[in-house]
């Protein structure tokens, strides 16, 4: 089984790191035991998501058999600048999702752009990632609550309410059916629960990858610590995300993706 | 021999649990564990909690250290608790501030840490929860009571990483436990004080000991550095001597 990634980040100038070639960054992804990432950008969450998106496109051009590449947006520019944007990375750069990340990017899910934002890539067909586990702007409730104004869109808490908002993460993903949980940051024992309590099919793996040194493999290891069945674990790490973002060298049968999509 | 130094019941008086959990640390080569009670103990049921620990202190001396608890609020009657708990044995106090329900800053937790003080026991914190119990306010109370060694449990995880050197930086008598945190910032607390002010902890139940212990041995570290974290410093901080 290949193990897909589904938070990942491009590592850029900010939070004190520097840019790596693509090619060096898959080889560390490969050799920690990857088959496969959902990579955003991390210098485009603190200003010039346009610019970011473009950097992003080109450097995994050559890798898309590997990567799946997420645009972000600026909602402060307004709806209409940000829906722009958003068609033009679905169509222009091939982007496979959408990253945001309120605190950084300062924004409240309240910003009036925010709405058109999620119902415009749910209508591209654009799963939409979030940081959260964090208030006041990235709390697992308030993401939830925009969610269900955009029931046609694939909304993920990318870090399953982290380790103070699991609980809340847990209730939105069973209230909610286009609410999915990445399990990623969240200490051991409360994957073990989420991944108790919560609808497997709408569970994903992600490490947070590139931002920090060895992250990847300490997080496979986390979720192998954990008392799920092997099946399980097969549907987090690889299934699940092939499921939302295919990538072309990781065909689902088509019995799995029937099953899916029910 | 590893010591975990953050263990927490799960649930009150369960001596199945406990068999459980010393068939696993012999396996993963736990010797000694420094256990608190569980939540609800730590909030409401503070004397069971505290007789339930020291009972399992006598029935297991050599495998497990007991922590007390005594919720602020109870003012005269929470430091009557702590003597007592102390008379008894057990070997620290155990603050859980978003669950007892106060700020580290705030002087109500003072009567209790002057017992701390006088009886020479540690103070175990968790930190990680805004905004109750960040790193920093561990070092503000570390600086306002220099004699008592803190220890910042979890490291400030998730959200307070980046605060957990500066933290460490401010106050001497504050050591990191490194259950839940990011291997990379237990790196970033070596690089700022060095290898003496760092506790293994598993943060059992919030995480689980093999993991955790496989993310200090992948760090890479010198051996005489994974000795002093794994064991050393937690026999110096809690007074073990096996
Ligand atoms: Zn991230």
């Amino acid at each position: 089984m290949k193990i897909i990634d589904a938070h990942t980040h491009l590592p850029g100038w900010s939070f004190g790191s520097q840019p790596r070639p693509i090619r060096e960054l898959r080889r560390e992804f490969e050799e920690q035991g990857l088959g496969g990432a959902w990579l955003f950008t991390t210098d485009g969450l603190v200003g010039e998501s346009v610019k970011n998106n473009d950097i992003l496109a080109k450097a995994v051009a050559d890798h898309r058999d590997f990567f799946a590449p997420f645009c972000t947006v600026d909602p402060l520019c307004g709806a209409k600048a940000a829906l722009r944007e958003l068609d033009r990375a679905k169509h222009k750069l091939g982007m496979r999702g959408v990253k945001l990340h309120p605190w950084l990017q300062r924004f409240s899910m309240t910003n009036p752009a925010m709405e058109p934002i999620f119902k415009h890539a749910g209508k591209l067909g654009l799963p939409v990632l979030l940081h959260d586990g964090t208030p006041p702007y990235a709390s697992s409730l308030q993401i939830a609550a925009l969610a269900e104004k955009a029931p046609q869109t694939i909304i993920i808490l990318g870090h399953a309410g982290l380790d103070d908002q699991y609980e809340d993460a847990i209730l939105a993903c069973r209230r909610h059916a286009n609410i999915y949980l990445c399990l990623c940051s969240n200490s051991c024992g409360y994957v073990e629960e989420i991944i108790r309590r919560c609808p497997v099919q709408r569970l994903l793996f992600g490490s947070d990858g590139g931002f920090l040194p060895n992250l990847i493999a300490l997080a496979i290891a986390k979720l192998r610590a954990t008392d799920a069945p092997a099946t399980v674990l097969r549907r987090i790490f690889h299934d699940n995300p092939l499921s939302l973002v295919p990538l072309p060298e990781h065909k689902l049968g088509r019995q799995r993706r029937q099953l899916f999509h029910r | 021999m590893i010591i975990d130094s953050a263990v927490r019941l799960r649930t009150a008086g369960n001596w199945a649990q406990i068999k459980a959990w010393l068939a696993a640390w012999q396996r993963l080569g736990i010797g000694h564990a420094i256990v608190a009670p569980a939540d609800a103990q730590a909030t409401i049921a503070n004397e069971e909690g505290n007789t339930q620990l020291a009972r399992l202190m006598r029935r297991y001396p050599k495998q497990i250290s007991g922590l007390a608890v005594a919720n602020p609020w109870r003012g005269t009657e929470a430091v009557a608790l702590l003597e007592k708990a102390f008379d008894n044995g057990l070997s620290g106090l155990y603050l859980c501030p978003p669950r007892q329900g106060f700020r580290l800053t705030e002087s109500i937790v003072d009567p209790l840490l002057k017992v701390c003080h006088r009886r020479r026991k540690p103070v175990y914190s968790h930190t990680g929860t805004p905004i109750c119990s960040e790193p920093l306010q561990l070092a503000e109370l570390a600086r306002r009571f220099p004699e008592i060694t803190f220890i910042m449990g979890h490291g400030g995880y998730p959200d307070f990483w980046y605060d957990v050197a500066p933290a460490l930086r401010q106050a001497p008598n504050l050591m990191l436990e490194t259950s839940c945190q990011m291997a990379a910032v237990i790196q970033q607390a070596l690089d700022a004080v060095g290898p003496d002010r760092i506790l293994f902890g598993s943060g059992f139940p919030r995480s689980k000991p093999d993991f955790e212990i496989r993310k200090i041995q992948t760090m890479g570290l010198p051996a005489k550095t994974l000795t002093k974290i794994m064991a050393m410093n937690a026999m110096r901080c809690w007074g073990i001597c096996l």
